[in-house]
């Protein structure tokens, strides 16, 4: 893919960059006037139409390409958005191959980001909070995991001045049936978000079967995630560990911010606890989320903890390198970076003006 | 701060194995220049990155493959380290790398798929948890078609190399493969080489691979390297 290329109707407008995506890699695109954001896939390739390989190895790469047609397919078709909260996913509108690639078109959301959520008041809190859980909600209530819960894949919406910030989720590429996940080798997910149980599938230390890992996974993200928004960092965990499932499946707790109430830290707990079965689901926490107590922030903290990562901006800067590209200077792909000074930390929270 | 390379009793283990494919013929030597700095603060740098995403190299290791032609002058046709742990060995990588001289090269394709073979056929990690195996291409050149007589006829020329971009396919591998050199999950291909054949097409078609445009005898700059490894590191993840 390269800018100023035409694929599937669509113009490429920015320089394609696999930032944020190991195995793809994006840009946005135009057509008849509607921006879209374009994700590339790097794999599965399909034999070229004048390919001289084997019959055999013709046929074997396009199995490939028929598996993952229909896995994308099926999770495509059970995501609607006419469906409650489905107006809060952001849901592809058309997969397609030209030549080897496949391609996936989804709407265009404008970000800029929120630097300090926390200092939102209870109430944005709330409904930002209560919007991610609800869109979580459609994916759960069809046992659809989403698979790569994260900050990143979570845009924050501001529609005026005077409105609520409100969540949109994004990225269900790694989403799957719950309890039927890809093999260890091929799941996807984050290291920092990911779960307990998907920390020891992945290292396929025979502690977990695939039927283990289901929408509770993607609570104990949102656990993660939640004391984010609330306090504007990550819960902590002791040195010697890599990330909170690390800690959590050594059976040390997570460090919380102290400002938060009992209650929040008890719903944060039992969202982030070891087992799978203990977190509580999303029903249980619209329910939770009620009491505006959740929300709220004392003004002494016993702790706080790290920001997530320790971003640094990356300024775009003039550069002949970009991904099959034609030498032409590639461009920051978002609207708008965050820009700060050497020091501060970037928020992963990107809001729509 | 501990040192984020020091292998980790908990976690998600990351082994990270990387072979520079590099052509060392005379127009590459704006490019050389840059990439010999760069390799010797790679470690560093790619640490960096990846600190930033969380994520923490329990091992990396890095393989240099110095390609010329087999077809010009078989003697320095290809100069290869093995696996070399960084930072343990980072002295005997400078090493490496720092003597490498661009000269030679003859006609304009050079041997870049030999170079690509031999870098697929590496003894890539197979431990730890999540593996990644990186092969990153510099080259301002075209590539002979496997299987030339000319470069086949060499003495140095590497045995058992495969006859055709097909059968160099097979070993790359692909999801289903039955005859794979690589571990497909674990793979990635980076280009740093020119729009044509067999870039393009190599590019096109194979799975899990980037492609960075380059140009004969324009240098490498420092911004540029600093976008490749971003893009190794983001597709480490």
């Amino acid at each position: 893919m390269k800018r100023g290329e035409v694929v599937g109707g669509y113009r490429v407008i920015t320089e394609p960059t696999n930032n944020g995506g190991g195995n793809c890699v994006w840009a946005f695109g135009e057509r008849d006037k509607e921006q879209v954001f374009i994700k590339c896939f790097l794999e599965p390739k399909r034999p070229r139409p004048d390919s001289t390989a084997s019959e055999k190895s013709k046929r074997l790469r396009l199995q490939a390409c028929e598996e993952f047609e229909k896995r994308h397919r099926t999770i495509m078709k059970m995501l609607k958005p006419d469906a409650s909260g489905g107006g809060n996913l952001v849901l592809a509108k058309e997969l397609f191959y030209e030549g080897s690639t496949y391609y996936k078109i989804t709407e265009r959301i404008e970000t800029s980001s929120l630097a300090t959520p926390a200092d939102l008041d209870s109430r944005q809190k709330r409904v930002l909070l209560r919007t991610l859980v609800l869109s979580l909600k459609q994916l759960h209530d069809i046992g659809v995991v989403h698979g790569d819960l994260k900050l990143d894949n979570v845009l924050v919406q501001k529609r005026s001045k005077r409105a609520f910030y409100t969540t949109k989720l994004i990225d269900f590429d790694d989403s799957y049936v719950s309890g039927h996940p890809p093999d260890a080798e091929s799941i996807g997910g984050d290291v920092r978000f990911g779960a307990p149980e998907w920390q020891r599938y992945v290292r396929q230390d025979g502690s977990v079967r695939p039927d283990f890992l289901t929408t509770a996974s993607d609570i104990f993200a949102l656990g993660l995630m939640a004391h984010y928004y609330l306090t504007g960092a990550l819960p902590g965990f002791p040195d010697g560990y890599d990330s909170a499932a690390d800690a959590v499946n050594a059976e040390k707790p997570l460090r919380l911010d102290g400002r938060l109430a009992s209650e929040t830290r008890e719903l944060i707990k039992a969202m982030t606890a070891r087992s799978p079965g203990s977190r509580p689901g999303v029903d249980v926490l619209l329910e939770r989320l009620r009491d505006e107590r959740i929300f709220v922030l004392n003004k002494k903290s016993e702790f706080t903890p790290s920001p997530p990562g320790s971003t640094v901006p990356r300024e775009p800067k003039p550069s002949r390198v970009s991904t099959n590209m034609n030498g032409k200077r590639p461009v920051a792909p978002s609207v708008t970076e965050p820009v700060k000074s050497a020091g501060k930390r970037t928020s992963r929270v990107r809001i729509n003006r | 701060m501990e040192n984020a390379l020091v292998r980790k009793q908990h976690g998600l283990a990351y082994a990270v194995d990387i072979v520079f494919c590099i052509d060392v013929t005379y127009s590459m030597e704006p490019v050389l220049e840059n990439v010999k700095k760069s390799a010797l603060t790679f470690r560093d740098r790619l640490e960096s990155v990846m600190r930033e995403d969380g994520k923490v190299i329990s091992q990396l290791r890095i393989k240099v493959v110095a390609f010329r032609d087999f077809a010009d002058n078989a003697d320095d046709a290809l100069e290869q380290s093995g696996f070399l742990n960084l930072p343990e060995q980072a002295s005997e990588f400078a090493h490496f790398v720092q003597k490498l001289r661009p000269n030679g090269g003859g006609d304009i394709p050079e041997s870049g798929l030999e170079a690509l073979a031999v870098a697929i056929d590496a003894d890539w990690e197979s431990g730890l948890d999540r593996r990644r195996h990186v092969i990153v291409v510099f080259t301002d050149a075209p590539a002979h078609p496997l299987g030339t007589p000319d470069a086949k006829a060499a003495n140095t020329y590497p045995k058992g190399m495969p006859e055709s971009l097909d059968e160099l396919l097979e070993k790359w591998g692909y999801t289903h493969s039955q005859s794979a050199t690589m571990e497909n999950s674990a793979k990635r291909l980076v280009l740093f080489a020119p729009d044509c054949a067999p870039w393009m097409g190599i590019a096109e078609e194979w799975n899990r691979t980037m492609h960075f445009p380059s140009n004969a005898g324009d240098g490498l700059e420092e911004f540029e390297m600093t976008e490749i490894i971003n893009t190794i590191a983001n597709s480490l993840t």
